[in-house]
């Protein structure tokens, strides 16, 4: 845990696609620092930036210039299999289209960063397992991605984006492809993990949500419009310590030697 | 690669052929069938090889075989031989050589083996392409051939005597009891004074069928058809422990007696396997010619099926990706299914080329063999294969961008 809590630190992260006349940018010069525990959600028209900034932190995408600073560790120039390390570890995904593998039983789903970790079998599934009793889908686990509804789905992966229990949880419109029902019991789950001290950064186009959130961004033509906190640093749901070392060591006592 | 990710790509590969299990069948059935003929050729050759050293085993462990040398490494060559009615186009054998040899200190006896085809006239039959078999009367004492009736070939009495194969007796006689009879070849006329049992093994280290033969006085043949060359000459040794200083002893001879000429080759104990067959030589290498292209032809395969693979699960990819594989974890899984494709290709060529080789052998003198070379030869030829054939569309795959793949839908 950094001293002033900052996990992710921004500066002048331009993305610009082609040369030339056929310049364009799809990021220009953005800074951004956000503190654990926030929940942000950016919003913004279409083609502003707001997924390649999400891509950018999420490090599936590189920024053409700029410095990114990840948890105390610059992680701009970095080769693309520590990038694929860090995500796997420190980055959580929640996509629109839930992207489950649909010949994988939603447990395996789950487990998915795990593999990449080298956890063995036996703690992947311990893990995955109760991920999934957390958002009351234990009774499916071995049920398969097109057998369960759009929003049980996105449980599903909102699970595997906790699995690793990473540093941070990126949503791109997470409920985007639900109906209002299944949209707020997703919020609330959001919102329960958040409460738990995890920072998610989320991408919106439904400005209802963003009482949900701690700070709201506007993008613009690639740069941040504005950028309102609701509320303050101080106030900001503290990381249940307790919770995370648990999970750790038993992270720890589950990984093949 | 830490063992839980090993095992999952193994798992995944399963998954994965499983699922089009057509598909993998029809992969596996053109590597199989690549492999099988390496299968046969092995399992062939290794038969061969194992049938004549059976035989020199048989004759003695003291036989000491001479050979000329020849250039049978090119297939104009071999193609050459096969298509003259001799079985050797030049030999640097001589029929005095037997003489030489038999002078060496050690040496029992020694007789040379010259074939020739020609055309055998006796009273009642005219037969064309005849294998005749000039030696002399120590060919008996080298190898134990089995006389059904009469007498071997013999030069003190009469030197015009000859010893007929079974099958040949009946073409020629239409008895098997033609002892006494006479048969021409060219203007020569034979006596026949025995015939040979039925033998067994048409192929041996001789490279002479026996049973269709006519064995002669090798002067005397020579005579009758105007020049011999001398395909081998048959030695035995006193004791086989001295075997090498023997054969070396032969060769310095030689070379003395036929001034410098170093064109033979002595071979003795587990060496004389060489079948001396062209024919073989030819089946086998155009066996290997199939076997390749099948490969080829199934490498291919593996390559379509990989390459379509890899394009259907784009999206998946993209999601392995986006929750943390690498690029080579991913070349990794493609890999594995290449290679597990190809080695089920393999273990299935394997049992499909050994149902080959039994088919052959119902035919023919051969029997199915089986060795760790061979094993070895299976299982090298489908790694080879998997890894030349896999490694391109497995590389496909993990230069796959997460963000564009993601959108990817098939």
């Amino acid at each position: 845990m950094g001293a002033n809590n900052t996990v992710i630190e921004l500066k002048g992260i331009t993305k610009r696609y082609g040369y030339g006349d056929t310049e364009s940018f799809a990021l220009k010069d953005v800074d951004l620092t956000v503190k654990r525990g926030e929940f942000i959600m950016i919003m913004g028209p279409s083609g502003c930036g707001k997924t390649t900034l999400l891509n950018t932190i999420g490090l599936l995408d590189r920024a053409t210039e700029g410095s990114y600073i990840l948890n105390g560790e610059n992680v701009a120039g970095i080769s693309s299999r520590r990038q694929a390390k860090l995500r796997a570890k420190k980055i959580g995904f929640i996509f629109q289209d839930f992207n489950l593998i649909p010949d994988l039983p939603i447990i395996d789903n789950v487990a998915l960063p795990l593999v990449y970790t080298g956890h063995s079998k036996t703690a992947q599934l311990k893990q995955a397992s109760s991920a999934l009793s957390r958002f009351h889908l234990q009774e499916r686990e071995y049920y398969f991605p097109y057998q369960l509804s759009g929003g049980q789905q996105q449980r599903v992966a909102i699970a595997r984006a906790i699995v690793s229990d990473p540093e941070i949880i990126l949503a791109d419109e997470p409920t985007g492809n639900l109906d209002s029902r299944s949209s707020h019991i997703v919020m609330e789950e959001l919102k329960a993990i958040h409460e738990e001290g995890n920072t998610i950064i989320m991408v919106t186009h439904n400005p209802s949500l963003t009482t949900y959130a701690t700070r709201v961004i506007n993008m613009l033509d690639g740069q941040i419009d504005t950028d309102v906190k609701t509320v303050s640093d101080n106030n900001l749901p503290k990381p249940v310590e307790e919770r995370k070392t648990r999970r750790r060591s038993h992270k720890r006592s589950g990984r093949k030697k | 690669m830490s063992i839980a990710i090993f095992k999952t790509h193994l798992r995944l590969a399963k998954t994965s052929i499983k699922e089009n299990r057509t598909r993998s069948f029809l992969t596996c059935l053109g590597i199989a069938i690549g492999v099988a003929c390496i299968i046969l050729i092995l399992s062939l050759m290794g038969s061969i090889s194992r049938l004549v050293s059976n035989q020199v085993k048989g004759i003695g462990e003291d036989l000491i075989v001479v050979r000329p040398s020849t250039n049978r490494d090119t297939v104009t060559s071999v193609v050459a031989e096969l298509t003259s009615s001799n079985a050797y186009q030049k030999s640097n054998l001589a029929l005095s050589d037997v003489d030489t040899i038999k002078g060496v200190e050690n040496v029992v006896a020694a007789a040379p083996i010259a074939v020739a085809t020609g055309t055998v006239k006796t009273e009642k039959n005219t037969i064309d392409s005849v294998t005749l078999l000039g030696t002399t009367p120590s060919f008996i004492d080298i190898q134990p051939l089995s006389l059904k009736d009469g007498s071997f070939i013999n030069d003190t009495f009469e030197s015009n005597t000859a010893v007929v194969g079974h099958t040949m007796s009946l073409l020629l006689f239409n008895t098997n009891n033609p002892i006494g009879k006479t048969l021409t070849v060219q203007n020569e006329r034979f006596v026949v004074v025995g015939v040979l049992r039925e033998v067994e093994e048409s192929i041996n280290f001789n490279n002479v069928d026996f049973d269709n033969a006519v064995i002669l006085n090798a002067n005397a043949l020579s005579k009758a058809v105007g020049g011999l060359q001398v395909q081998q000459i048959n030695a035995k040794a006193t004791n086989t422990d001295s075997l090498a200083e023997v054969s070396e002893k032969i060769k310095s001879s030689l070379i003395e007696a036929k001034a410098g000429d170093k064109n033979f080759e002595v071979f003795y104990g587990d060496k004389i396997t060489h079948p001396a067959s062209s024919l073989f030589t030819i089946v086998s290498g155009m066996l290997t010619m199939v076997a390749a292209v099948a490969l080829v032809v199934g490498g291919i395969g593996v390559m379509n099926i990989m390459l379509v693979s890899v394009g259907e699960r784009t999206h998946e990819i993209g999601i392995r990706k986006s929750v943390g594989a690498s690029s080579r974890n991913i070349l990794a899984q493609f890999m594995f299914e290449a290679l597990i494709l190809s080695m089920l290709g393999g273990l299935f060529g394997l049992v499909l080329g050994y149902v080959f080789a039994f088919f052959v052998s119902i035919a023919t003198p051969f029997a199915p063999f089986i060795s760790w070379q061979i094993l070895a030869a299976t299982f090298g030829t489908s790694l080879a294969v998997g890894v030349i054939f896999g490694i391109y569309p497995a590389l496909k795959a993990a230069s796959k961008n997460p963000i564009e793949s993601l959108k990817h839908y098939r």
